[in-house]
């Protein structure tokens, strides 16, 4: 009784440990002493994932957020393939509002990484016609909202 | 039968109940975002809109589809290298509220939040000039000066702590200190 006890728990537990399908924009394994990723991987995980022909628009703003929760500036590559996967889902908005979301990550350096970004990422944008934030007049405020008590 | 009842158990506790928490606040979400289109995750899975740096994507589209934002959609389908300026902005401005500048642009608020903290800070000062005035008598007569004085004078008279205290500074002979 008390093996098959112990074997029911080992099941339940395994089933409850085990996920049952894998997420392409999760990586394999999360414990410790596992195989660690290189940057250039990283970097080519997420082109890949943004690159898929099939993605969709719940996907592309999965992954942004995904890039924006983590500690790094997204790679120029991945931004490239972002834009290029927002204009297979015909959202202009969400490729603007990526580059700024990469401009805010730059934190206090973005003087220096986020020309760079720009530099890089240019001969797509001008693909795409998609314009830089800066262009859009969206570096400095344009509009107030108007407060809620007063409404 | 043991066996089967211990697997009950631990399923009831492991088991998150889904139909029951997706049946009731779902609904309830869904029905304030009106006719906005759900396009994402939210953060916390639901279908809501916040303008967050750290989660820039919000789950809803900020404005509901009118039939110019619905022409606009269709526009955007083509070349956006056709699209004017104006149209890319209405575009950004019918998905999201506020931009990253402006939601990040500093509100003045710490002003008004030093000033009223100073002002309610300051209001003890006057509690306190009030219980002065109207309520604690005066300050005894032993802490005038001279009566500290002659305190003092008594303490060396009685050889208060004489070997490392106050009298061992005191020079008895020539009646000063040391």
């Amino acid at each position: 009784m008390l093996k098959s006890a112990s074997g029911a728990l080992v099941n339940v537990l395994r089933k409850s440990l085990v996920p049952a399908a894998r997420i392409s924009a999760v990586p394999l394994r999360r414990s410790h002493g596992g195989p660690v990723e290189s940057d250039e991987e990283f970097d080519c995980r997420y082109e890949q994932f943004f690159n898929r022909k099939d993605i969709d628009g719940w996907e592309i703003r999965k992954g942004m957020n995904d890039l924006c929760g983590m500690d790094l500036v997204p790679d120029p590559k991945i931004i490239k393939a972002a834009l290029h996967a927002c204009r297979r889902v015909n959202d202009y908005a969400l490729a603007v509002r990526f580059i700024e979301a990469c401009k805010d990550k730059c934190g206090n350096k973005v003087n220096e990484i986020y020309p760079y970004i720009i530099q890089e990422i240019k001969p797509t944008l001008s693909e795409l016609g998609i314009e830089t934030p800066e262009e859009l007049g969206y570096d400095k405020p344009e509009l107030a909202l108007e407060n809620v008590y007063d409404m | 039968m043991a066996n089967f009842l211990l697997r009950r158990a631990l399923l009831d506790a492991v088991r998150v109940p889904v139909c029951s928490r997706a049946s009731s606040s779902s609904v309830g979400e869904l029905a304030k975002i009106g006719n906005r289109e759900w396009v994402g995750y939210g953060f916390n899975g639901q279908p809501n809109y916040v303008d967050r740096p750290d989660f820039p994507m919000p789950a809803v589209r900020f404005r509901a589809d009118t039939p110019d934002i619905k022409v606009l959609r269709e526009k955007e389908k083509g070349d956006w290298r056709k699209l004017t300026l104006e149209e890319k902005k209405a575009l950004y401005r019918a998905s999201f509220c506020q931009t990253f500048a402006e939601f990040q642009a500093p509100t003045g608020e710490w002003k008004g939040v030093l000033g009223w903290s100073l002002a309610v800070a300051s209001l003890a000062i006057w509690i306190y000039m009030g219980m002065k005035i109207f309520v604690y008598s005066p300050l005894p007569e032993s802490l005038s000066e001279e009566n500290q004085k002659a305190q003092l004078r008594r303490m060396l008279d009685l050889k208060v702590n004489p070997i490392d205290g106050l009298a061992s500074k005191w020079d008895y002979e020539n009646n000063r200190w040391k």
